[in-house]
């Protein structure tokens, strides 16, 4: 055990000297976290508003309940912004704006005609007039629905009339009452809202711990990749020739890289945490993720650079498993939405656990992150024993 | 001529280096591949539906909601999927069917559907189309229900009633129409399109930056020191190795446009403006590798740190998130985007192959991308000229 640390001290005392380490393990990572939440955050952070110009050209009894009830209510309740046009061309006009693209600000117009009330309390055919932004189509789509809506409950308020006194025409005198009875029936289907929790990393702390997986797997590769360079270099045979027993030498690598993962991912948490405002979440959680990720990232990377015959192909393997499987997992953009296949792919990658680990973190408590570390300890260890079977080949010559 | 001698030696070991056929050659089609299948088709939100009735009730709203364009629907069997898909974001929304919907509907009692959707706005939309999709298809059942109990009638017969007697009323209509013309265009936006130009930026500018690594070890190995001892002018070693990294960036970058062109179908506008384009790029590309090559005199290093300024400058130079949505939702991100000159390289394509622009249109940009190169290449021909035999 104690030769294990020796060789471990030394191999770390190596890489503490090259500064290439310092760069994959910490400043890259945390250079492109932030590069990245620059970029995005600015953009998923922002809140939904629409904003909506209203001719209300008919003034009548009917119109109100749309233009003060509905989108009156949204807009006090700051979903919605209104801007209150006085013809429809106006209204029209502002959503088109001046010139080839349309105004960003206006998402849609909505148009009640002169006499809409009139027609439809006679029953005459009448319509409602909604024009969309060719740009905004989450807010020009809540337009849409929202006049939809209305439309659909005056056609049920005209049905239910004209139903009642098609078969009791005595009733005709009656109407306004029925119509008032109508409107106060509860829909035989509603909608509950029912708020579900995040279960997600905000943006921020997507990036830094997308980031901290990828690169973890390039530091590692640093303490699994010198067994083949120690083999290159020729101190390989002398540390076989000591008396130590094989398994210190293999333990002294593991440690060096063990090392090198948690040591960079502390210094990542800690400076994304402080510096970009990431929320990593509960420390005991995270640390046994990190624990987690870090042991099958060096069960993954010692398995890819065990297949390799010489140093420079382990670490043309290595580059690429490590690149793939950051793809793959997810870490650069959340190919969770991406459904389907790729969706489905991710979950052999140990990035995908990690993340998804540090996801139901996020919303849950310790107990959730469960089956996310045993699947990582599952990689570590059918990774790690592989890797193990091939090099005790070589390690025997 | 012996500049080109010293290119060809430059490209000779390119081609050798083994991790190039995945890096330069898989990598990219592999991204432009994934983007184009993610983000390529536009956000369509996804709602996830449990519907455990069989009955038609339940039938007549699936079809409604499956027909519906405005997103797309993912059967689930039971809630807790559901609930788990939309915390996790794999969902936008869950709508809940109770068991008893298809009994509750023909007796005119109410039933209540579940909206399963995290907090905050985005879900609104989805919320209020959902919303006016169910009073279209529940107004039948609505008047039934409301005359079984003016008329003190059966709700069968009331059904019957309603249904003769809707179809003849007239109905308020809503009328719809877009204005303004969609950044996206009218014109065929290729799934593939906006992703191979941004990967063609962001690999020609990373392939340079990573094989900068070649020329520090050129220095570092005395390749250089032993051409400069030959009868050669450090301008002559210095073009040759211009070339050099010139011919990397450019085997790059047409790659990708070859090979997307025949694997994707992606257009790329007017051949000759699209060529300078390409030329002007790779001249940036390779200047950028120059400098890098003369300032670090560690390959080593000169490769993680490569990697790191090449992912960095794609990213903010508008090769991960579009430039026109920086530009409707970001400003800010959008000014520093055109500090780098990726933006100005894919606002000439979004001009090429969106607007079926020609070289006239792009010329502008090709002098600011020419002006980027000039800066790279002078700096680095400036050091060069003192550290290229250290």
């Amino acid at each position: 055990m104690r030769s294990a640390l020796v060789i471990a001290a030394k191999d770390l005392r190596q890489r503490a000297r090259d500064r290439s380490v310092y760069v994959f393990a910490i400043a890259a990572p945390l250079g492109l976290a932030a590069i990245f939440g620059f970029v995005f955050n600015p953009i998923s952070d922002a809140d939904f508003t629409a904003t909506f110009a209203v001719a209300n050209v008919d003034q009548g009894p009917l119109a109100a309940p749309l233009v003060d009830g509905v989108l009156g209510g949204l807009a006090d309740g700051g979903n919605v912004n209104l801007v209150h046009a006085t013809s429809a061309e106006e209204a029209a006009r502002l959503v088109e704006g001046d010139g080839e693209r349309a105004d960003q600000d206006v998402d849609a117009a909505i148009i009640i005609p002169a006499g809409f009330s009139a027609r439809v309390q006679t029953g005459r055919p009448t319509e409602l007039r909604v024009v969309q932004n060719a740009n905004a189509s989450l807010a020009s789509t809540l337009a849409l629905a929202i006049v939809q809506e209305y439309a659909r409950q005056l056609d049920y308020v005209q049905g239910a009339v004209t139903t009642v006194v098609s078969s009791d025409p005595a009733r005709l005198a009656d109407a306004a009452a029925i119509a008032q009875r109508a409107g106060a029936t509860p829909r035989p289907v509603s909608v509950r809202d029912v708020s579900a929790t995040i279960k997600q990393l905000d943006n921020t702390t997507f990036y830094a711990a997308g980031l901290a997986a990828f690169f973890l797997f390039f530091t590692v590769q640093f303490g699994v990749n010198s067994l083949l360079e120690e083999r290159h270099a020729g101190t390989l045979n002398r540390l076989l020739a000591a008396p130590l027993p094989r398994w210190s030498i293999i333990l002294g690598k593991a440690i060096t890289a063990f090392g090198l993962g948690l040591v960079s991912m502390l210094i990542l948490i800690v400076g994304t945490s402080f510096i970009l405002g990431a929320d990593w979440g509960n420390p005991a959680g995270v640390a046994l993720l990190v624990v987690a990720a870090t042991a099958s990232a060096i069960g993954v990377m010692a398995m890819v650079s065990a297949l390799a015959r010489t140093s420079e192909q382990g670490e043309v393997f290595s580059s690429i498993a490590a690149v793939g499987l950051g793809i793959i997992g997810g870490t650069f953009f959340p190919i969770n939405q991406a459904g389907g296949v790729l969706a489905s792919l991710r979950y052999v990658t140990p990035h995908a656990w990690f993340l998804q680990g540090l996801g139901d973190l996020a919303g849950g408590s310790i107990g959730d992150i469960v089956p996310a570390v045993a699947a990582l300890l599952a990689f570590t260890a059918v990774t790690s024993g592989i890797a193990l079977a091939l090099l005790r080949r070589r390690l025997n010559p | 001529m012996k500049a080109l001698a010293i290119a060809a030696s430059n490209l000779r070991r390119f081609a050798r280096e083994r991790s190039n056929v995945f890096f330069v050659l898989i990598l990219p089609m592999l991204l432009i591949l994934v983007l184009g299948s993610v983000f390529g088709r536009g956000f369509e939100p996804r709602v996830g539906l449990v519907a455990p009735g069989t009955g038609d009730p339940t039938s007549a709203l699936v079809e409604g909601l499956e027909a519906h364009e405005g997103f797309a629907v993912h059967r689930h069997d039971d809630r807790d999927t559901v609930v788990r898909a939309v915390e996790r974001g794999e969902l936008e929304a869950g709508l809940i069917l109770p068991p008893e919907f298809d009994d509750a509907i023909p007796a005119g009692d109410a039933v209540e559907i579940d909206f399963i959707a995290r907090p905050g706005q985005d879900s609104l939309s989805l919320r209020r189309t959902i919303g006016a999709l169910l009073a279209e298809q529940m107004a039948l059942p609505r008047i039934a229900a409301f005359v079984a109990r003016e008329g003190d009638v059966p709700y069968e017969q009331a059904l019957a009633q309603a249904t003769a007697v809707t179809g003849q009323t007239a109905g308020v209509k809503v009328a719809t129409a877009v204005a303004g013309e969609a950044f996206i265009g009218r014109r065929n936006w290729g799934q593939f399109d906006l992703g191979a130009q941004q990967q063609l930026m962001l690999f020609m500018f990373l392939t340079s930056l990573a094989g900068s690594a070649a020329l520090v070890q050129t220095r570092r190995l005395g390749i250089a020191r032993r051409m400069f001892a030959t009868p050669t002018t450090v301008r002559t070693i210095l073009l040759g190795e211009g070339l050099g990294r010139f011919g990397v960036a450019l085997v790059q970058g047409v790659y990708i446009v070859l090979g997307t062109m025949v694997i994707f179908g992606v257009r790329w506008g007017d051949p000759l403006s699209a060529i300078l384009i390409v030329l002007a790029f790779g001249l940036v590309g390779s200047g950028a590798a120059m400098l890098m090559g003369a300032l670090f005199s560690n390959d080593q290093q000169a490769v993680p740190v490569g990697v790191f300024l090449g992912l960095g400058t794609a990213a903010l130079g508008g090769c991960m998130m579009p430039l026109y949505v920086m530009e409707l939702f970001a400003p800010t991100v959008w000014t520093v985007a055109h500090l780098m000159p990726h933006a100005w390289a894919l606002d000439a394509f979004e001009i090429l192959a969106l607007r079926d622009g020609g070289l006239g249109d792009v010329l502008p940009f090709l002098g600011i991308l020419l002006g980027y190169a000039a800066a790279f290449y002078l700096l680095a021909i400036w050091r060069l000229r003192a550290v290229l035999t250290r």
